[in-house]
């Protein structure tokens, strides 16, 4: 009984502070990629013709984002019964945009005007026992071009 | 090469539909197909288990045996009362039951594997008269004569195997944990039905050696009054509420109501029970 109650309230914690942080998560990423928007982060392995003479550096961006105890509960309902494990989606969307976000800051710190070949390296944290993960990690990074400074 | 920067639309790389929808139809398949698979094995449980011979319970060894006395003049009146029970409920004959007596305070009494049943003196200290004791033994004489003991080991082991295959899966510690309680609840629910069972062979057996029903409900007042605190809701409890059973047996003993003169415990049953101490 006491362990019902236990694990009611684990699931209660989960769901409310996880939705919360997610909710106000997503409304931050939307806002700041509005923002970020006239910076563009291509696939591209070669940037397009440049006109003018440039510098070229390395940025990176990386977030680690933890699994709520809700979202756990259903991706371990989802390894008994399989399909799409909805509860990661939005959490593995998130940590991409956020990395996306942090390189494009860095980025424009840099006074860049374009990011290519960019590409993501995802891991996930385990927490030592079984074979559950606890957190993501996305790491984002590209090459910035940056205008040459004209004297 | 052109190159332009479209807005993306949201919601493209994540599910619509809301998570809490999704949780309820999960857990409720899960759970429901943990039910269906501990229902199934039971049946199948139950059907093979009276199959194993009585002869083959009594290889098995419990250390609880050790636990209670089977000698003396308290032992040798409840196993004179256990031989007409024995009678009356017409056990086959390669069943023996051994009673014993655990001089202690714990309200409790017990069937296990190969007929011995455990009697505490915590209980017997509240009954007040023989019919009680009797519709008591009667009750746990019941279980052995159903085969009660074995099907609930069985039950145990089949059901304990298919959960642990189960929480292997799931991994994490506290949810294998939630879907084992899952599992144990739908055992309890037929470990009621044994004690229902037990209760109404009992009822008969207290009928034809008294004619009638009068004391039996003292035994559930007994345990009634040994209830401390919050009572856990009936799906949580082996046994059936003790109100339950003062109802039915209310009901028994007007459906067979005649003489209600109950019969008085020996003169020298306090004195054992206090002398028998170990």
């Amino acid at each position: 009984m006491i362990d019902l109650i236990i694990f009611l309230s684990l699931l209660a914690l989960g769901y409310g502070f996880g939705r919360h942080a997610e909710n106000r998560h997503y409304a931050s990423i939307i806002k700041r990629e509005k923002k970020l928007r006239k910076l563009p982060a291509i696939a591209a392995r070669t940037p397009t013709e440049l006109s003018k003479p440039n510098d070229s550096c390395l940025v990176v961006g990386s977030v680690v984002i933890s699994v709520d105890y809700f979202k756990r509960f259903i991706s371990v309902l989802r390894n008994l019964v399989g399909g799409r494990v909805t509860s990661y989606e939005s959490l593995v969307d998130r940590a991409r945009r956020e990395a996306v976000l942090r390189m494009k800051e860095q980025a424009q710190a840099m006074g860049a005007d374009l990011i290519f070949n960019t590409k993501f390296e995802t891991a996930g944290i385990h927490q030592g026992n079984g074979n559950q993960i606890g957190s993501v990690e996305v790491l984002a990074y590209g090459t910035a071009i940056i205008p040459a400074q004209q004297n | 090469m052109e190159y332009s920067n479209p807005e993306i639309p949201e919601g493209i790389n994540t599910s619509k539909g809301h998570p809490l929808k999704e949780f309820i139809w999960l857990t409720s398949g899960v759970l429901a197909s943990i039910f269906a698979v501990i229902l199934l094995l039971v049946v199948f449980v139950d059907a093979l288990t009276s199959y194993i011979p009585f002869s083959v319970e009594k290889e098995i060894p419990l250390p609880e045996f050790e636990v209670g006395i089977t000698e003396g003049p308290l032992p040798e009146y409840l196993q004179s009362l256990a031989d007409r029970i024995i009678e009356v409920e017409g056990l086959p004959d390669e069943m023996d039951i051994t009673v014993h007596y655990v001089g202690d305070g714990t309200v409790n009494a017990f069937a296990t594997l190969a007929g011995h049943v455990f009697l505490f003196r915590g209980l017997l200290e509240k009954l007040p008269n023989e019919n009680a004791l009797v519709m008591l033994m009667a009750h746990e004489i019941a279980h052995v004569k159903h085969r009660h003991p074995i099907k609930s080991l069985g039950r145990g082991l089949i059901a304990g195997l298919a959960l642990s295959v189960i929480s292997t899966t799931a991994g994490d510690a506290v949810i294998s944990n939630f879907l084992g309680e899952a599992g144990y609840l739908t055992i309890l629910k037929y470990s009621r039905e044994m004690e229902s069972e037990a209760d109404e062979t009992a009822i008969k057996a207290l009928q034809s050696i008294y004619g009638h029903l009068a004391g039996a409900e003292d035994l559930f007042k007994a345990f009634q009054d040994e209830k401390v605190g919050l009572e856990p809701p009936e799906f949580f409890s082996t046994h059936p509420l003790t109100d339950d059973r003062i109802a039915e047996m209310r009901n028994a003993a007007e459906k067979y109501a005649q003489d209600n003169k109950v019969t008085p415990l020996p003169s020298e049953f306090k004195t054992w029970l206090l002398t028998d101490e170990k």
